[in-house]
């Protein structure tokens, strides 16, 4: 077998200059909260972290991420003393914008160390896919956007989340990709979303036996319980200790927050809210009763309490349920089938529910079904269908973050280059099913990556020419609308080939 | 379709047609490797892809760098009075959707009168009505000098792409492809080629950083050249003129085209009938090029509007010294008046040797021996004297032996010897020989170990020697990323030694003395970087860095003059047996038109 080319090092050099060069590029206030974050974890005794509230963005990750904030804080002392200061709020200088963007290209090493393993834990038949795979995630738009132009440490955090995917592939990594995954929990508290299926494989391949179903492995049960009690314990005990932990709690979960988020995420509640919407311009001729005060919220787009004009409105209740409930069924097929390909399966399919019926979902939680799905999307053709109108939606429903125009070129051009290569590159590797595939979804995804070609241009330069400031929330709608479809139809496809394959 | 099997199969990686300059075979087995970074980026492209896929994924790339390095500063950035050549552009576009075209050569010229050709100022007029479209505050008349807005910004700079776009980048494709059909190079080694031009540092910082509108004069130029390649001299002519009437520093290619346009007129015999239509077209273009200006004066003074709105009318110095004087009511008299002033303004004859400190002799010589106290008129009959006994010989010899394949080399090496030698010499210049002399990648072993070694070295020194003028428009971290990307992708000095020191060092292509020569110089220029980041320059030399630069820059570009003068000479087959050499050359010739 020759060496892949262009290596994944080669990639990293040359995608490292292009983010190098987006330094002054846009930055959203998501800049601000984490250079507050440095300013506090380095000015505050750990005691006072999660009572901090002189800026507006306090801290709301969970504790492990407030030490890595530590860590880069001990860093920036180094370059440029004024970055950790707390009242210093929205301190942009370029030496602050060169720091904290370059903490985010060097923490994403831990990424590519684990694409790096992920290529090497494949089998020698699938290298070649598992290698586009990793490039794909590797070279991601939607890394590109929301963590180097937008700025996150999504690259980081998902490095920590395919490190601990791959070693829950073999039998010995078992144990240590538990306690990855719940110190990853303790970074950023949003994967608790795919916590169920941990749970599930877990508890199937590690603590159970395998003769029987019931056969408990007591030994394997206590390493991992002992393993998760200390690193829960490591990063939490302080906490509780001091009887902060309710304190801690309500930062991390905010419940006050509306069902959609701001840009409306492309899930089930912003077609409901679409519906509703439509309702609202016939519900006069029909003779529906409208809730007058419901009327301007959603369309103004602001973070709160949504209420519907003529749908009934949703609860944080509801909402709970019906991501579990549609998580239920893949828990089963997992339990049933315990293979890493499932469990990844299943990975992706927790991410399905909680980011279609999830409540206040950003839309940049797509990253939390497009990246453990890449790693599927090319089993087989039939996969690879399904992945397909994720791919265009996941990062179209992403170009709302960035409204400037200097960054309208790189958005849509990256995106549009990335989409080309790579779906072009898995058509050609993905091997053929055993299977016969439906071919309306080919047909549909073709339509579909079509159709995003009007609508981008009519979202990003039309709406703006014809009605000018007016109407805001038509092209959000619009964007998240379509998104919407795209991702609830590779969910559908999705799930078809996961109970059939 | 109604089968689930994929609708094409990936062929297998039997066929290995490249060369080994960008693979490296493998010991043992039937496989390679790439040489270097840039083969491995496109080694999936190797077999079997279409460059309709892989063109435009090319095309996004460069594109999104080119994008992205737009993101940082400009000339000129919020420094009143007279801001920096964005500005410069803008108050063309200004003037040009404003005045009446008589006017344009004439406006308060002090303040960025226009001084380019008119192609440049019909471009900017263009650029001018469209942007006025999208926010007229931005060309407004006087009031919007200094204008600063981020979406101005971003207007320009997307004016520089889209100009690149439509002009330099089908002009390099085109070029490169003809070069590689020419001279047998195989198509992938061809787009490797055409990814390492594209991504040209030194062009992308002057124009996507720094703020120029090169890439049109350069384009039209690999336009020409593509042109003279095909065999279509009048068609090159054509483009040749549209690159002069774009920017006149084309000029430096002026002496190559000449010289190769009066052999291919004289040898094999000479052909009157050729010399006629190049002549004609030549003019032609000219006029062409002129008439918007001309006419549209002679119709404004038909309707009365003045050239000028200052009471007094501005002769240029040229008009005014005509052995016979010209009769201001004639209707002639606007066209000439109009086509002296632009001549004048176009060529700054009353400007000093060089204005910068800019790598060439007069500047370097200015360093140890004083050029102040010799009469401008005196330096710039010597100057150009020098110019033509440096250019003289490629001149020669391009006239005598006016094969295509050549006519890149002859431009480098006329080119060289302008930037050198010839007085009002800008730093940015530079591009002029380096163009030539890049595209020269695709040619034949163009990615070999020679020609890579010795054209990515003149890049290299060359957008080192612009360090001082990006630094003033706070560009370091581009200069930094562009340089070290460009060499990375290249396996250059200083990301990879492998052409000095590994396994394609042992073939002997490179002599002892290029590699020692080359490394000195790379060592030089790292130091260089290292002293003039950390250590202050005395007191009495503010400008120590710069002179050092300058000093190096001209001893480098000095060796790339030599080098592509030797290597034409060389390639010219005049070294050899010529008769012999000649007979051989037009027997392949023949047997390529069966």
């Amino acid at each position: 077998m020759a060496e892949l080319y262009p290596s994944i090092a080669q990639c990293a050099v040359v995608a490292t200059a292009f983010k190098v060069l987006l330094f002054p590029a846009y930055r959203s206030t998501d800049f601000e909260v984490h250079r507050n974050w440095l300013a506090l974890t380095y000015s505050l005794p750990i005691k006072e972290w999660y009572y901090e509230k002189t800026s507006e963005w306090t801290l709301d990750y969970p504790p492990a991420f407030a030490y890595f904030e530590w860590l880069l804080a001990q860093m920036a002392h180094f370059i440029d003393p004024n970055i950790l200061k707390i009242e210093n709020m929205g301190y942009d200088r370029w030496q602050a914008v060169y720091f904290q963007r370059t903490t985010v290209i060097l923490a994403e090493l831990l990424l590519i160390y684990a694409l790096n393993c992920y290529i090497r834990s494949s089998s020698q038949p699938a290298k070649q896919t598992s290698y586009a795979a990793a490039l794909s995630i590797l070279l991601s738009p939607a890394l590109l956007i929301i963590d180097h132009i937008h700025f996150q440490y999504n690259g980081f955090l998902y490095g920590v989340l395919l490190l601990s995917l791959v070693c829950a592939r073999k039998q010995s990594g078992q144990l240590f990709s538990g306690l990855m995954f719940a110190l990853l929990l303790c970074l950023k508290h949003i994967y608790l979303y795919l916590a169920p299926a941990y749970f599930v494989y877990l508890l199937r391949v590690y603590c159970l036996g395998s003769k029987t179903r019931l056969d408990i492995h007591l030994v394997n049960s206590l390493k991992l319980g002992s393993g998760l009690v200390i690193v829960f314990g490591l990063i939490f005990g302080p906490f509780i200790y001091w009887r902060q932990l309710d304190q801690l709690l309500s930062r991390l979960f905010p419940f006050g927050r509306g069902l959609c988020h701001a840009y409306w995420a492309p899930n089930i509640w912003s077609l409901y809210s679409f519906t509703d919407r439509v309702l609202l311009l016939v519900a006069p001729r029909l003779g529906f009763v409208i809730d007058q005060d419901a009327v301007h919220s959603v369309t103004r787009g602001l973070v709160g309490n949504t209420s519907f004009a003529c749908l009934p409105t949703i609860s944080p209740r509801t909402t709970f349920l019906l991501s579990l409930v549609s998580q239920m069924p893949s828990l089963v097929k997992l339990f049933l089938q315990p293979s890493w390909e499932t469990f990844v399966g299943a990975v992706t399919l927790c991410g399905y529910s909680s980011f279609l019926f999830g409540w206040h979902v950003h839309e940049k939680a797509i990253l939390l079904v497009v990246i453990p799905f890449s790693l599927l999307a090319l089993k087989d053709r039939r996969y690879l269908g399904a992945f397909r109108p994720l791919a265009v939606a996941g990062h179209v429903s992403l170009f709302p973050l960035l409204f400037t125009a200097a960054e309208f070129p790189i958005k849509t051009v990256y995106t549009v280059f990335w989409l080309l290569l790579f779906l072009l590159v898995f058509d050609r590797l993905a091997p053929v099913p055993s299977r016969p595939r439906v071919f309306l979804l080919d047909r549909f995804s073709l339509l579909y990556t079509t159709v995003s070609i009007p609508l981008i241009v009519y979202c990003s330069l039309a709406h703006q020419f014809v009605f000018g400031e007016r109407y805001g929330f038509i092209p959000l709608m619009f964007t998240s609308s379509y998104s919407a479809i795209g991702v609830v139809g590779s969910w559908i496809g999705f799930l078809v080939v996961y109970f059939t394959s | 379709m109604a089968s689930h099997k994929p609708r094409r199969r990936r062929k297998e990686d039997t066929s290995d047609a490249t060369s080994r300059d960008v693979a490296r075979p493998n010991p043992g087995t039937s496989s390679s490797s790439p040489q270097f970074p840039l083969a491995s980026f496109l080694w999936p492209a190797k077999n079997s892809v279409s460059q309709w896929v892989t063109l435009p994924l090319i095309l996004m790339v460069v594109g999104l760098f080119r994008w992205a390095t737009g993101f940082w500063g400009y000339s000129g950035f919020s420094i009143p009075p007279m801001y920096g050549d964005l500005e410069a552009q803008r108050h063309w576009m200004e003037i040009t959707t404003h005045l009446p075209i008589s006017q344009w050569y004439f406006y308060d010229l002090p303040y960025w009168g226009l001084d380019y050709p008119p192609l440049t100022a019909y471009h900017s007029w263009l650029l001018g009505k469209i942007g006025s479209i999208i926010d007229p505050r931005w060309f407004a008349l006087d009031t919007s000098r200094g204008f600063e807005d981020q979406l101005l910004k971003v207007y320009m700079r997307a004016t520089v792409l889209v100009s690149e776009y439509l002009v330099y980048i089908p002009a390099a494709i085109i070029l490169n492809r003809k070069l590689g059909r020419m001279l047998g190079v195989n198509n992938w080694e061809s787009l490797v080629a055409l990814v390492a031009i594209l991504m040209q540092p030194a062009t992308i910082l002057i124009d996507h950083a720094h703020f120029q509108y090169n890439t049109v004069m350069l384009g039209f130029t690999l336009a020409s050249i593509s042109s003279m390649l095909a065999g279509r001299a009048l068609w090159g002519c054509v483009f040749f003129v549209a690159a002069l009437c774009y920017k006149q520093m084309a000029l430096y290619y002026a002496p190559a085209i000449f010289a190769y346009l009066i052999g291919i007129c004289m040898v094999p015999k000479p052909n009157v009938g050729r010399f006629l239509a190049i002549a004609i077209v030549t003019i032609l273009s000219f006029a062409i090029s002129f008439a918007p200006l001309l006419l549209g004066s002679i119709l404004d003074q038909y309707r009365g509007i003045p050239v000028s709105t200052t009471k007094e009318t501005p002769s240029p110095p040229s008009i005014t010294s005509l052995p016979f004087a010209v009769n201001e009511k004639s209707w002639y008299f606007p066209s000439s008046l109009q086509l002296t002033q632009s001549i004048h303004r176009i060529f700054p004859f009353a400007r000093g040797l060089f204005e910068d400190k800019v790598a060439n002799m007069w500047c370097a010589v200015h360093t140890f021996h004083k050029l102040h106290n010799y009469r401008l008129g005196q330096m710039q009959r010597i100057s150009t004297v020098i110019t033509l006994i440096t250019i003289w010989p490629s001149m020669m010899i391009i006239s005598l032996f006016p094969y295509r394949e050549l006519l890149p080399w002859a431009m480098a090496s006329t080119a060289w010897g302008f930037f050198l030698c010839s007085f009002q010499v800008h730093e940015k210049s530079v591009l002029l020989p380096l163009l030539p002399m890049t595209i020269l990648l695709g040619s034949e072993r163009g990615l070999g170990t020679e020609l890579r070694a010795w054209i990515g070295w003149a890049n290299m020194l060359g957008v080192w020697t612009l360090f001082p003028l990006l630094k003033r428009d706070e560009l370091r971290m581009p200069y930094g990323v562009l340089t070290l990307l460009w060499a990375y992708l290249l396996g250059l000095p200083p990301t990879s030694f492998s052409l000095y020191f590994g396994r394609q060092s042992k073939n002997g292509e490179l002599k002892v003395l290029t590699k020692m020569l080359h490394l000195a110089f790379y060592a030089a220029m790292m130091a260089w970087h290292a002293g003039e980041a950390f250590v202050p320059p005395p007191e009495d030399k503010p400008d120590l860095w710069v002179v050092l630069n300058v000093l190096i820059g001209f001893a480098g570009f000095g060796v790339c003059f030599l080098w592509c003068s030797w290597q034409l000479i060389l390639r010219s087959g005049l070294m050899e047996d010529y008769f012999g050499v000649r007979m051989k050359i037009e027997a392949a010739d023949r047997k390529k038109k069966q």
